[in-house]
């Protein structure tokens, strides 16, 4: 991994509600290219809002956020950077519900300039990389819960992003479906090495992470490195 | 998947309101379809009014209301008449008169050697003989709605006439009435030594506006060169184009309303969907241009309704009698254009709004709406 981190919040403050609520009380964190982070945390600590604020959706009330070189603050064109830099993964899929799983995944890549037939062909590809290539006409109504989230992984592999972010991918979904959903993303970060930040209650999907970032109040409490994540460090060692 | 099919499926999510919405502009264009279409048919009657027998210009009352309340006495006729650079002054006396199911049917008093200068298109028979007080050459249509022919007699106002012929003018108007003698008509019409009109047409090598401006010169006389200036003699045109005018501004409110009505749901209902474009990275103008060509789309349908209906109402109301004898309606191509101009108009005023509201939410916003 890079030395020059792919994240990289410093004390980042965000109030909501005229600052009664306090969702992160100068949070700071840095995240290396390629890496795993796991977030974990209870309810409310600020887990999606960190997640929110590094995607750009949101605005942090203080501090800096910059990612893949870009310094949120200053850039002006915050949905060029979503469109290009950050992928999404939602707890609860957010597709269209109008559109099948095919045109879904083609959404983000009308921002990209990309034409029709070579927008079809990417997301036949990406449906085909989760597995879903025989239900690419299917709507989300249609869809089960685990393959709407893997429709909703590959509509964000849709930009090929440098990061991706997925907030409670599993949270929704039975124990089988999380752990498929789970292994299709550290796969896909494997193979695209991309930066992958995770916010999840269930330590044993944590635990496959590089590093787990536990947060409290708003504030990184812990970070820890897994022992699955120790090993795997060791066994590149080696080789 | 393109734009264009996005911006399709988004608009027929919920079916009966666009429907609805559809059918409520359509209704509001097809409104103003038919009304321009009958004001293009009474400016056409107008028109063949000013140019009849291929004069110059007419000259009647100023300010009359109605062309058929202006009243010309024949010592105005002569001054006319007499005005340097006048080639041919034809008084016209027209007396509007119920005939069989026509109640405005034109009985045109005509003195015969005047029609004889500048003839309608004769179908069948003669013109006036010089000298009968009974003749009447009858219009085409009027003749087809009697039945009469070269030969036969029709009562107008109590008057037995033999029809000597038949003509074709080219107005409506004027070929569901008829010519008679002059004389003949003012005694029906009891304006002894009166006309209506002067059709005036100015001598080689003097110009019609010249002429024109001199005649204007005589008291309370007004000329009448072109359908603009038919509103200083009659004005039927004037309040039919207030009309219109009065109705289209309505339909495009009314329209502008229920788009905007429309469009505030469909975006109030895809607000969190808007969020999700936002977090997948489209822009606020892209949102904002897929909302405004839903609206434009939507109504664009209705101008295409609205424009069918339109020339249904103009087609139905001419099976009127009444409607049927003043005119033909006139589909020009500005009324169309009118119809698409209004439809984009009334689509971007609706849809603006709601447009602005969609892209004013920050992502997250959009994306906490339930």
């Amino acid at each position: 991994m890079s030395d020059t981190p792919s994240i990289e919040c410093v004390d980042v403050v965000k109030t909501y509600e005229e600052g009664r609520i306090r969702a992160l009380g100068g949070m700071s964190l840095h995240v290396a290219p390629s890496e795993f982070v796991a977030v974990m945390g209870p309810s409310g600590c600020g887990k999606s809002t960190l997640l929110h604020l590094i995607a750009a959706l949101d605005r942090p009330d203080s501090g800096s956020i910059v990612v893949a070189g870009h310094d949120l603050a200053r850039e002006r064109k915050l949905d060029h950077y979503r469109a290009r830099h950050i992928g999404m993964v939602f707890q609860l899929h957010n597709l269209l519900p109008t559109l099948t799983a095919l045109e879904n995944v083609q959404v983000p890549m009308f921002e990209l300039g990309i034409r029709a037939p070579k927008r079809r062909a990417r997301a036949q590809h990406l449906l085909e990389l989760v597995g879903l290539e025989d239900r690419e006409r299917s709507r989300p109504a249609q869809l089960s819960g685990g393959e709407r989230q893997r429709v909703a992984i590959a509509r964000a592999l849709a930009n090929d992003p440098a990061i991706l972010l997925a907030d409670e991918p599993t949270g929704s979904l039975d124990s089988e479906a999380g752990r498929n959903v789970l292994d299709l993303l550290e796969r896909v970060r494997a193979d695209r090495d991309t930066t992958l930040v995770l916010v999840t209650h269930d330590a044993s999907i944590a635990a496959r992470a590089d590093r787990i970032v536990r947060m409290l109040d708003g504030r990184v409490e812990t970070t820890t490195k897994p022992r699955s994540a120790s090993r795997r460090a060791t066994a590149l060692a080696t080789t | 998947m393109s734009f264009a099919s996005l911006v399709f499926r988004n608009l027929f999510r919920q079916r009966m309101r666009t429907t609805l919405t559809i059918v409520g502009i359509s209704v509001g264009i097809a409104i103003v379809v038919a009304l321009g279409a009958i004001t293009g048919g009474l400016r056409q009657t107008a028109g063949a009014m000013i140019g009849l027998g291929g004069a110059d210009f007419m000259v009647a009352r100023e300010g009359s209301g109605d062309i058929t309340f202006s009243v010309l006495g024949e010592d105005e006729w002569g001054r006319i008449a007499a005005t340097p650079g006048v080639a041919r002054a034809t008084g016209v006396l027209m007396h509007v008169t119920q005939h069989g199911s026509n109640p405005y049917f034109p009985l045109l008093g005509i003195r015969p050697a005047q029609l004889a200068e500048a003839p309608p298109e004769l179908l069948s028979g003669r013109l006036l003989a010089p000298t009968a007080s009974d003749e009447i050459v009858l219009g085409a249509r009027a003749a087809a709605a009697s039945g009469a022919g070269s030969g036969s007699t029709v009562v107008v106002s109590d008057h037995t006439f033999r029809v000597v012929g038949t003509y074709r003018s080219g107005a409506s108007f004027f070929d569901a009435g008829g010519y008679a003698r002059l004389d003949t008509v003012q005694k029906l019409a009891r304006k002894p030594g009166s006309v209506t009109i002067v059709y005036v047409t100015a001598a080689p090598g003097t110009a019609p506006e010249t002429l024109a401006a001199r005649i204007d010169e005589l008291p309370t006389l007004a000329t009448v060169s072109s359908v603009a200036e038919y509103g200083k003699v009659d004005q039927g045109t004037e309040i039919m184009d207030a009309l219109n005018l009065a109705v289209s501004t309505l339909a495009i409110v009314l329209g502008a309303i229920a788009v905007m009505n429309t469009m505030i749901m469909a975006v109030f209902e895809r607000t969190r969907e808007f969020g999700i474009l936002r977090a997948v990275g489209w822009r606020g103008s892209r949102i904002m241009r897929l909302i405004l060509v839903e609206a434009v789309l939507l109504c664009l349908v209705a101008a295409f309704v609205g424009v069918a209906l339109g020339v249904l109402a103009a087609q139905g109301v001419l099976q009127l009698e009444a409607v049927k004898a003043l005119l033909d309606p006139r589909y020009s191509p500005d009324v169309f254009v009118r119809a698409v101009v209004i439809a984009v108009g009334v689509a971007l005023a609706g849809a603006l709004y709601p447009a602005y509201r969609a892209v004013r939410l920050s992502p997250m916003e959009a994306l906490r709406h339930e």
